[in-house]
């Protein structure tokens, strides 16, 4: 495996706030990687910096360039969708594809227009004209085209309706990802793309919480709802978090094997949204 | 490079279609204005067959030259004033406006740095309008020529002789191209400060561009008891280092045309060689470089969200 972002003690400041505090991760190909957050967290800073968008301290390397200062070299291998549709509003269509054809030469305007036949968008449409899904599709449809090894997703389906993030996901899932593709994405909506990850992280205040394949997760963390006696008795194991839940208590246990919890009561692995709140809760302790 | 360079220009198009609609524009109200003006002497017909005559026998080949010549300048300061209104919205908007929809955040997703970005913005006011208003003007003047030939022809005069004949139309065209991109070079300071304005500012970027120009010669005036910034900023409205001395008077002066038939060449009119070695030209390219190397720096560094 060959890891195509490797960070190393990499803060950003802005006057006194540490967006990103000391953070030191690596993302490897092939993988899907969601970074979870809440809002104010740092997540798009980091993003940001590794886009190359925003300088940083510490040691950030993305397909073994410097982005800030290669951020040229960089865009042809890596595409970005940000957190609004920010496609200009006056460009047409067909003029998208004639600009991102001249200056990225990683895309295939044949692939984008494959894309976007399966789409209501038309070819002679104003960006204006379209609706914020479709100019979601048209953006899709031009990323999914380049032949880009990383793909950076910040809240891509904001304030798209069910049918159009289901369609994006999926889109993604079907006609883009392969193994020499890699995929960092951040949403708020974490249900709807916790079975697609392979990987997760979770920031907060700057710091990174977790940092986990999703197979480990489920090795490394356990849920046990209970009640009465075992409730008790599960408490004593300490957990990281208890959460009531139809009279009985939810309890989510670190490190602790399923050996020790069976008889305790009902076991699942926690979903990620509830693991990122008891882990969340858990740091501000 | 080359096809980089190109797309970022048609980019700039696209997005600004003032760009080609006013030279447009201009060329419209231009020949409209021909027209009417055709129209409204067609009611004085014993006089127009004296003046075709006239011009016909009497006058030299000089004083035809200087007539159309003198057409041909009336109507392109017009093209001039309007590219350098257009010029100024367009500079103003360019790195604006990107950032105010947005749409900085996708231009930045593709393989252009920065500079390139910024430089297609600067090549567009000081190459392509200049450029597309010149082209403008010379299709206006065809235009006219043909009208304005068929029109005498209708009265019986001689069109090849007293249109074709008397317009020096490459001498007309290639003094207009090279007063184009000289006066776009000449005013590159204030394209450089447009440009930064535009980059920088959160808000009315008009406003932004223009209030120092107007505060900073009244502090000095008041503090200082100046006016150097005024006469170094508003003095570059005035002349040109480019032409020879020329004054209007002695251009449409009869007894000089008579002697000296190279006044109605406008080319003789220009000192390029003048204009390339002025001290005030070169400070003023510099200056642009400072404002235009800022506008980069802002662009790259500054956080957008």
């Amino acid at each position: 495996m060959t890891s195509l972002v490797n960070a190393r003690g990499v803060s950003k400041h802005f006057g006194a706030v540490r967006a990103v505090d000391n953070v030191s991760f690596e993302i490897e190909e092939g993988r899907i990687l969601g970074l979870i957050g809440p809002n104010g967290a740092g997540k798009t800073t980091l993003l940001k910096a590794v886009l190359g968008l925003t300088d940083c301290d510490g040691d950030l390397s993305v397909l073994g360039l410097d982005p800030f200062r290669q951020r040229k070299e960089l865009m042809r291998n890596i595409c970005f969708i940000a957190d609004v549709a920010v496609l200009p509003r006056w460009i047409r269509v067909t003029q998208l594809l004639d600009f991102v054809e001249a200056i990225h030469p990683n895309f295939s305007r044949k692939r984008a227009e494959v894309f976007l036949q399966q789409t209501s968008v038309r070819s002679d449409a104003k960006v204006r004209e379209l609706s914020k899904g479709m100019v979601t599709q048209l953006h899709l449809s031009i990323i999914m085209a380049i032949d880009a090894k990383l793909l950076v997703l910040d809240e891509p389906t904001l304030g798209l309706d069910i049918l159009f993030r289901k369609e994006f996901y999926s889109n993604l899932l079907n006609d883009y990802f392969d193994e020499q593709r890699t995929i960092l994405i951040t949403t708020h909506q974490v249900e709807e793309i916790e079975n697609l990850l392979t990987d997760i992280m979770f920031i907060n205040d700057g710091k990174i919480l977790l940092d986990a394949t999703m197979d480990a997760l489920a090795d490394q963390y356990v849920e046990v709802m209970s009640s009465g006696e075992a409730a008790t008795k599960a408490r004593g194991l300490g957990p990281i978090a208890e959460n009531e839940m139809f009279g009985k208590s939810v309890f989510i246990f670190e490190g602790v094997s399923r050996e020790n919890l069976s008889g305790l009561g009902e076991l699942r692995t926690p979903s990620v949204a509830d693991l990122f709140v008891a882990k969340v809760k858990g740091a501000r302790k | 490079m080359i096809g980089h360079l190109t797309a970022l220009l048609k980019r700039e198009i696209w997005e600004h279609r003032s760009i080609y609609v006013t030279p447009v524009a201009i060329a419209s109200i231009v020949t409209l204005g021909t027209l009417a003006a055709l129209m409204f002497a067609g009611g004085f017909a014993k006089e127009l067959d004296l003046a075709i005559f006239g011009a016909t026998n009497l006058a030299g080949d000089a004083e035809r030259k200087v007539v159309l010549t003198g057409f041909f300048i009336g109507t392109s300061w017009l093209f001039l004033f309007a590219a350098g209104v257009l010029t100024i919205f367009y500079t103003l908007d360019s790195l604006y406006a990107e950032r105010k929809d947005k749409s900085i955040l996708f231009w930045r997703s593709l393989p252009i740095t920065d500079a390139e970005a910024v430089l297609a913005k600067l090549a567009t006011a000081l190459l392509v309008i200049p450029l597309a208003t010149i082209v403008a003007v010379i299709a206006t003047h065809i235009v006219n020529l043909i009208v304005t030939s068929l029109w005498v022809s209708a009265k019986g005069g001689d069109a090849g002789l007293l249109i074709w004949g008397s317009v020096p139309l490459l001498d007309n065209w290639l003094a207009g191209l090279i007063v184009m991109l000289a006066t776009a070079l000449w005013m590159s300071p204030f394209v450089g400060w447009f440009l930064f304005v535009s980059a920088y500012t959160k808000r009315s970027p008009l406003l932004m561009a223009f209030m120092p120009l107007v505060l900073i010669p009244l502090v000095e005036v008041i503090f200082l008891r100046s006016s150097m910034f005024a006469e170094a900023v508003f003095g570059r409205g005035g002349v040109i280092p480019l032409f020879r001395g020329m004054d209007l008077e002695s251009f449409f002066d009869e007894d000089k045309l008579r002697v000296n038939e190279e006044f109605v060449s406008l080319l003789a009119q220009l000192d390029v060689m003048k204009f390339l070695t002025s001290v005030s030209l070169w400070t003023g390219v510099i200056v642009c470089g400072i404002f235009v190397t800022a506008a980069i720096y802002v662009r790259r560094y500054r956080d957008e969200s």
